[in-house]
């Protein structure tokens, strides 16, 4: 196990500085400003290990647990110099969604088992929430696991599972009982291996024809009943209790800021600056990434004040998704007659991959709750308008 | 709703929010502003007099000038205030714009004596110095044996009819020159223009003004950095009332579509209000979070940083101010297109505020030439 030091005690800049040197140091070359958004597993165990062995894979669990027990003013700064350097984003399910999960709410039995095994790479997880009758609407969700004996047996059918064909665990919201009320109520929380008998995983080729997300079937599925986390029927608090500040960086400013620099590149190459029209374009999106970076900073600055967020903070992940799109469709324009290609466009001082990005950009405002959603969420919890 | 956030440990914050809160009981924004128009004024006196007895029209002038010597946190966190309760005196012009340039002219009588009435209300030093596309004004001053004589015209200046004081922006030879010109000298004419907001903005013109020597306050202002200065914290200052206003309306938008029935339910009720309201009140958050950065990197990073904050702040919080209060009419149905629904003198006053020093689209346009600028 690495050794580990209380990073909090540091100022921002000395562990910017420590943090940034090392990254920048062991991340390979090759891994860096990918096209792809999430290269599997296997595409970058090495870089994987080498996290894992310093001890850095982990943000934000405690230290006991192998993590490096950042608060969240230090981890922005890790997620910060992630970007800067451009290194990939890694198949994080593990270390984002059921670690924090099972350290706040698992038995010690469960934490033991499955924490190293996360941070070793054995176990990768996917996040099974999304049904095909349940997407804004998650709570609505249908896959169903009734007890036998010591056992669940699980059946039903999950979508939009995120690299579930390059995981080997599953973290599964089943419905337990109905509550005709209260349809949040009677959902549980399961860990699930995907290699048990009866699951199938199908791949989905998603606009930028790759596999990135799966449907996963579940048929007569027996799951231990030490799976289970937390109580039987209570498992939607759990769920939503390990969102936490990890949503200030669906807005973060790095997306479009990446895309930005791209509009630039080919701006430059196409002589696009030299039209008052463009300008004029370009100078809306410059303010609008700007300001983006002022507002970011406008929540981190409570988050490191207060340890917390309010639902207010989705207006971020709102503007940068629109954002990140508006500068990818103009992209797109300046790029004219090649609009069309698939392959990226050569500019005489590197490739810009406008198709690539134009793609990418419609995700981010479907996933993590749409845009409507958000807004819809915004008007009833900060601005108090009724039902 | 959204508001600028800073520190604020010894609570002088908290308490000039209290002041306007406090002024606006007394001084009712609409009521003031309906009567300012009805009798056709360019300025409230004795709303300014009231104003310079809270300490507001001093309050970033240096103590060694009678001033409070506050900084432009303080400034912005007042003209929010003052923004959000719909006071209209033109502040930004006639304390801010105007008080850097004393602040920064020489030391003398007469800048003691105008820093003096400025802040105690006595005498209204309106700026001249703006042509109507917002460039400087062509007010050439030619030297005599009696001192300088004005020729020129300007236009955009504030409170002309009120002024007892012209603040002038004059070109001699190839320097530019700042000149106190009491209202009423010799060859001084002024032209008043009705804004939408109820004030007016007047046209000053100089056929052969004579002016004493011992008026000129600065010279050597081409290439020095008062006028940037004055330009940017006015520019601050808008922002920050522009936040308020836009802040205030939206408040407003939002309880009048919670109390409006229609189809027997709020109509805060519908998805299509709230969604609209939300992006009104995205765009408020937008226009805090720009401003404090602009503050912050005034104090941090003065220079290039600064003065791009400056600029995206002040057109993030025009272009919302504006785009929030023409949403919050709309909203308001065929009240809000009445006089009497006070939600329209909001629009206007954002009309006004975003088209003063630089509308957004021009500001933009700066912040890219000088962003890329190498």
């Amino acid at each position: 196990m690495a050794e580990q030091q209380d990073w909090n005690s540091l100022s921002d800049t000395e562990f910017r500085k420590i943090f940034r040197s090392w990254v920048d140091e062991n991340c390979p070359m090759r891994l860096r400003n990918m096209r792809k958004q999430r290269p599997v597993f296997d595409e970058l165990a090495d870089w994987y290990h080498a996290l894992a062995d310093k001890g850095w894979l982990s943000p934000v669990w405690p230290q006991e647990y192998g993590g490096m027990g950042l608060n969240a003013a230090k981890h922005i700064i890790y997620v910060e110099e992630w970007a800067r350097l451009g290194c990939p984003r890694i198949p994080d399910h593990g270390i984002g969604l059921v670690g924090p999960l099972l350290i706040e709410f698992g038995t010690e039995a469960q934490k033991a088992h499955y924490l190293p095994r996360i941070l070793s790479g054995e176990d990768v997880w996917c996040q099974g929430y999304s049904e095909p009758g349940a997407g804004s609407d998650l709570a609505s969700l249908r896959t169903a696991a009734v007890r036998d004996g010591d056992s669940f047996i699980v059946n039903g059918q999950k979508i939009w599972t995120t690299l579930a064909h390059c995981a080997n665990w599953i973290l599964l919201l089943t419905r337990t009982s109905r509550d005709e009320k209260v349809k949040q109520k009677g959902i549980t929380v399961l860990l699930v291996d995907l290699t048990s008998p009866g699951v199938t995983v199908r791949p989905i080729e998603n606009l930028r024809q790759e596999a990135d997300f799966c449907e996963v079937f579940f048929e007569n599925v027996r799951v231990p009943a030490e799976n289970l986390v937390g109580e039987v029927d209570k498992g939607w608090n759990l769920a939503k209790a390990v969102l936490g500040h990890e949503r200030i960086f669906l807005g973060a400013p790095s997306r479009p800021e990446v895309a930005l620099s791209r509009l630039e590149q080919l701006a430059e190459a196409r002589g696009a600056f030299a039209d008052p029209a463009f300008v004029a374009r370009y100078a809306r999106l410059r303010l609008d990434l700007y300001d983006l970076g002022s507002a970011f900073e406008r929540f981190a600055k409570q988050l490191r004040d207060d340890g917390t967020l309010g639902a207010d903070v989705s207006v971020l992940k709102i503007f940068c998704s629109e954002l990140y799109q508006k500068i990818t469709e103009e992209t797109l324009d300046i790029a004219g007659e090649e609009a069309r290609f698939l392959d990226d466009l050569p500019t005489g001082n590197g490739e810009v991959d406008a198709m690539n990005l134009y793609l990418d950009s419609r995700a981010l405002a479907i996933f993590g709750g749409s845009n409507e959603i958000q807004r819809t969420i915004l008007a009833k919890a900060v601005l108090g308008l009724p039902s | 709703m959204p508001e600028i956030i800073l520190e604020d440990p010894d609570g002088t914050f908290a308490m000039l929010r209290d002041s306007v809160a406090a002024f606006a009981q007394r001084f009712d924004g609409a009521k003031s502003l309906r009567a300012r128009r009805g009798a056709g004024r360019d300025l409230d006196r004795d709303i300014w007099s009231a104003m310079a007895e809270a300490g507001w029209l001093g309050l970033m002038l240096p103590e060694d000038l009678g001033g409070a010597g506050l900084g432009l946190s303080e400034q912005a966190i007042l003209s929010e205030a003052l923004g959000r309760a719909l006071i209209t005196e033109p502040l930004a012009q006639l304390s801010v714009f105007s008080g850097t340039l004393l602040a920064g002219a020489e030391p003398g009588a007469e800048r003691s004596r105008l820093a003096e009435g400025l802040i105690s209300g006595s005498l209204v030093v309106s700026p001249v110095w703006q042509t109507t596309d917002g460039g400087f004004a062509v007010v050439t001053a030619t030297a005599d044996v009696a001192g300088v004589t004005l020729s020129g015209t300007a236009d955009l200046v504030v409170a002309a009819a009120s002024a007892d004081v012209f603040l002038v922006l004059a070109r001699s030879k190839d320097e530019r020159v700042l000149i106190s010109v009491p209202a009423g000298s010799d060859g001084l004419s002024v032209s008043e223009r009705p804004t939408v907001d109820g004030a007016t903005l007047a046209q000053v013109r100089f056929d052969g003004c004579p002016v004493a020597a011992e008026q000129v306050l600065a010279r050597g202002l081409l290439g020095n950095d008062l006028l940037d200065d004055a330009i940017q914290a006015t520019r601050l200052t808008l922002a920050a009332e522009l936040a308020g206003a836009g802040s205030k309306a939206l408040e407003a938008t939002v309880d009048y579509t919670k109390e409006r029935v229609q189809f027997g339910k709020p109509i805060a009720s519908f998805q299509a209000i709230q969604h609209r309201l939300v992006d009104m009140w995205s765009v408020a958050e937008f226009s805090c979070a720009a401003i404090v950065n602009a503050l912050e990197r005034l104090a941090d990073e003065p220079g290039k940083p600064a003065a791009l904050a400056v600029l995206a702040a002040k057109a993030r919080a025009g272009d919302a101010a504006v785009d929030i209060t023409r949403k919050a009419i709309h909203l308001h149905g065929a009240m809000g297109f009445t006089d009497e629904c006070d939600i329209g003198l909001y629009m206007k006053r954002a009309v006004n505020l975003n088209a003063t020093l630089g509308n957004p689209a021009q500001l933009r346009l700066q912040f890219v030439a000088l962003e890329r600028a190498a």
